[in-house]
Order: C-alpha cells, then structure tokens, then sequence
C-alpha cells in the first residue's frame, strides 16, 4: 500500500475520528493558554500540574475503575492549582511551593499505587497516552474540559495580557491578580488533564509550551501570537496523528499516537529556532529604521 | 470643598507586610492641580502612589478618592504611569495595543475597541510624539520611547487623576519639556496629577504643591512652604541635592 492510500483510510476508521475530535479540542485550547504560559513563564508551574495529576488518576482508580481515573485526576489538578496559586502569591517563592507541591503529590501517587496492581495499567494508559483507544466518553470529557479552558482565558483575555505585560500596571488598572492568576492556572490544569489523556501525562509539556514558544520568535503583535500558536498546535498535532497512523498501518511498527505528536511538535520547535536563526528579524529592522 | 476634591488623604497610612511604609499622610490634590512627591531614595514615594491606587493596603486614616458616576469603579479614571523596570520588555506587542490597555477597563471582557477608543490611542500617541511608532513592537523601542509610550497609554485612559512614577526618567531634554508642556495642558483641562520626582526644578515647572517624604510626611504645602531648610533637613539628612542648578549638601540635624 502507498502512503497516500493508508492515508486516504485513515478516516474511515472510528479511532482515528475519536482521536482526530479530541486532539482538535486539546490544540484549540493548548494554543491559546500555552500562550499565557510562555509569556508569564509558568512551564514549571505547567510541569508541577502534571505531576498532581498522579496521585489523583491513582485515587480515582482505587474508588471508581477506569471511568474514576479522568474525574480523579479534574478533581487532583483542581486542587492543586488552587493550592499553587494561593502559595505562590504568598512570600513563599513560586519555584519553592511548586517543588514542594511536586513531591509531595507524588509521594501519595506512589503509596496509594503500591496498595493496588490493578491501577498499573490504568497508569501506564495516563503517564503515556492512549490517543487510538479513547472511548467515546473520556472524548466528550475531554471536549468540555478544553472548552472550560479555552472559555476561562478568552472571558478573561484582557485582564490576563494586562497582567501578564504589567502585572502591576494590571492591579492599578482594577485587575485582580489572584483571580486572574487562578483563572489562568485553571486553564492550564484542564488542559494537563486533556492532554494527559491524549499523549499521556509525561508528554503533557510538548502540547502546552511549545506552540506559544514558536509563535513568539515570529510575532511581533499579540494578534499573530494567538493565532499562531494556535494554528501551529492543530498542524503540527495532525501530521503527528497522520504520521503514527501510516507509520504503524504502513510499516507495521506500532508508534504510540501521543508520543509522535510530542516528537513533532518538539521538531518544530527546533526547525523554527534554526530558520529564525537564518532569517532576519523584521520588527527589529522596522524599529531601527525608525529611529534613523 | 473636600466632596470637590480628586484626592484627599487624612493621617493615612500605607504598608505591606513589612516593606517600605509611609505613614501620616495629609494632603489632597483638587482638579487642575500638580503635586510632586520629594524625597530620597527609599522614602516611600512609589509606595505613595501604589497606596493610592489600592496595590499597597491603606492600614490607618481616612483617604477619598474621586469616584466616576458611572459605577465602573474608581481606577477606570485614574491614569498610571508605572517605573520602566518593572515593565517586560521583551513581550511580543505593538506600541498602539500598549497604548489600547489604558481603554480596557471602559471596554470590560468583551466589547472590541469602538471609534472613541481608537481616536484616545490616536490622540495619546499624538501628545507624546509617537504616533509614527505605532506599529513597533514595544520592546524595540529605546528606553525614552518606552516611558512615553506608557505615559501615552495613561492618557489613554482619560484619566481624571494621573498618577506618575519618576515621568522625566530617561528622558531627553526636547522630551522633558514636551512633557512639560503636556501635562500643564492636561492641568488646564481639570486633571489632578501626583508623580515622584527626584528633580525640584522640574517639580517646580509643573506642581503646585509638594509633598516632602520620608518614611513619613515631613510637609505638604506650597512649593514656598514647604521648601524651608529646616523641612529639607528633616527630609534628606546629609544627602546631596540639587537646588537651582547648585548642589547642596544638606546638613544632618544638629538637635
């Protein structure tokens, strides 16, 4: 079979339209907050949410099977960016509280996995993804929980560019930090969630940082920024989707949908820093030749 | 008269959690006029302006700030000019969308920029000589262009009171008095104005009053009554100042 013929059926099966539907609703809402990440610098934060995430798709597999891992790990990302938010807006140091919060999730992961082996598989299924075995259910979870974020940011988008420019120009204006950092944090978690579901818990970051970084090199205004991100998220994650499946159906070696996204998404990442490094940057051209 | 007034502080005092404070604060600025906030380094001049704007929690006394009829909240009208540095300026936006944060407040989560909006940006790139720089992404501009820009978007507030943390910083001459000459127009047309300076001879082109801090209000008065020596003393002690282009050393208190 050629390329072309693999990838003329790729849509005809049901998982590939699951897979498609749920990677549609992740990139849509990871482009616009991964935006937000890049610009107030919150990978870590980012990176801590998804290790949160743990403690809580174990839990929810011990109280209610499969169907409890997705809930467990809403209520487990809730949580914790609650309690990251508030901690970080205190004298304690972002970077510290979200360490502490990091292992300390963990810790719980570990312990209430050691009380079951059922939950390995579950595990394995969060920690790397299952995009071709997602089932109609955690597909509509999934949607509503990024739209949830993608509506948090976009109701609060003015507050949240003020803020993230000028935090206290932001607050003298009458924002309020916190609830726009909550917000904010919100958002992310919900898309760690989803996207814990789609290229697994471990790849989470790729799907959330990388959009927003790549279209910073290339804007030089918000509009583009947004927009960028966001088409860069739903192109690169296709070919990724496009990629496994006719690797696999091809040449008959198996590659997991989510890690092939990740690996996309990471290489496009890199083939932007190498063309960025080639061609000139035009807004700082414009700028100079104004002050001439 | 005091239902009149943009600003009035009665024996305020400001604080957070233990940082630079500024205590026993008397003084109030009514429409038209200028006060400029005088003292060293660390006095609590930022922090004055912070208070005001509700960023630094008001701990003691009594402070009215002028309120829009509107119920849209008393910082829709008060125009903030904050220090560069705490600015980032490497963030990817254009000088006008910089400009447009001083309307979002009137424009709320939702509306887009209507035509009154745009002629505000229009008007504050004009006053501050930027216009031609519009489309520049912010953080490509030179330090002067920087202040100006978000001095530009202060104005774009329409601001009732404008509030300015050290405005002639990396400035210019031709920009200082450009400056100047625009924030006495802005006088004329009813607008109250608090900024920090570290130069009186600026203070004294602009203000009508000033304000003499350190740690706590020293005075408050016009430029003449507040300007003593004994007042200066209090303020700077053994710190050098210039007055009318001489350097002063002023001498710590002898009692």
């Amino acid at each position: 079979m050629s390329f072309i013929e693999i990838l003329s059926q790729a849509f005809t099966l049901p998982f590939m339209w699951r897979a498609a539907a749920l990677l549609a609703g992740l990139t849509l809402a990871a482009g616009l907050i991964g935006v937000f990440v890049n610009l107030r610098g919150l990978e870590f934060l980012s990176d801590g949410l998804t290790h949160a995430v743990f403690p809580g798709v174990a839990a929810g597999f011990m109280v209610a099977g499969t169907g409890g891992v997705l809930w467990g790990a809403i209520l487990a990302a809730a949580a914790a960016t609650v309690f990251l938010t508030l901690l970080s807006h205190r004298k304690v140091t972002s970077d510290a509280a979200i360490a502490i919060m990091l292992t300390a999730m963990f810790s719980i992961g570990v312990i209430i996995v050691s009380k079951s082996h059922n939950v390995a598989s579950s595990l394995e299924q969060l920690l790397f993804g299952h995009l071709f075995t997602v089932t109609t259910t955690e597909v509509i979870i999934t949607l509503i929980v990024c739209a949830i974020a993608f509506a948090l940011v976009l109701a609060t988008l003015r507050g949240q560019v003020f803020a993230a420019f000028d935090a206290r120009g932001a607050q003298a204006s009458g924002y309020r930090p916190l609830g726009l950092s909550l917000v904010l944090n919100i958002a992310i978690a919900c898309v760690v969630v989803a996207a814990s579901i789609a290229v697994g818990n471990l790849l989470v970051l790729a799907v959330i940082i990388v959009p927003g970084a790549i279209s910073r090199m290339w804007t030089r205004g918000l509009g583009g920024l947004f927009v960028g991100a966001i088409i860069f998220a739903v192109v690169a994650a296709t070919i990724g989707l496009l990629a496994s499946f006719t690797v696999s159906v091809g040449a008959n070696v198996a590659i997991p949908g989510g890690a092939s996204i990740a690996i996309v998404f990471v290489l496009g990442y890199l083939l932007s820093l190498a063309v960025r490094a080639i061609v000139p940057d035009r807004s700082q051209q414009l700028a100079k030749r104004g002050e001439q | 008269m005091t239902s009149q007034r943009l600003l009035n502080l009665d024996d305020v005092s400001f604080a957070y959690e233990g940082d630079a404070a500024l205590t026993h604060v008397n003084m109030h600025i009514d429409p038209g006029q200028a006060v400029a906030i005088i003292g060293p380094n660390g006095a609590g001049k930022s922090t004055m302006l912070k208070g005001v704007l509700g960023v630094i929690p008001l701990v003691a006394g009594e402070m009215t700030v002028f309120r829009p009829k509107k119920g849209r909240g008393q910082s829709g009208r008060i125009g903030y000019l904050p220090q560069d540095d705490d600015i980032d300026s490497e963030f990817p936006i254009t000088l006008r969308q910089v400009v447009m944060m001083g309307r979002y407040r009137r424009l709320g989560w939702f509306r887009f920029p209507g035509a009154d909006d745009k002629q505000a940006v229009a008007d504050a790139l004009q006053v501050t000589g930027l216009t031609s720089r519009a489309n520049v992404r912010f953080g490509t501009l030179s330090g002067g262009q920087q202040q100006r820009g978000l001095l530009a978007r202060a104005l774009a507030t329409k601001p009732s009171l404008l509030l300015l943390d050290e405005p002639f910083n990396a400035l210019d001459q031709p920009n200082r008095d450009a400056l100047i000459d625009t924030l006495n127009d802005l006088k004329r047309r009813g607008v109250g104005i608090l900024l920090t300076t570290h130069d009186l001879e600026l203070a004294r082109e602009v203000c009508d009053s000033i304000l003499l801090v350190n740690g706590t209000q020293v005075a408050f008065g016009s430029l003449d009554e507040v300007l003593t020596l004994e007042n200066l003393q209090e303020a700077f002690q053994g710190v050098q100042v210039e007055v009318d282009e001489h350097q002063v050393v002023i001498p710590g208190h002898s009692h």
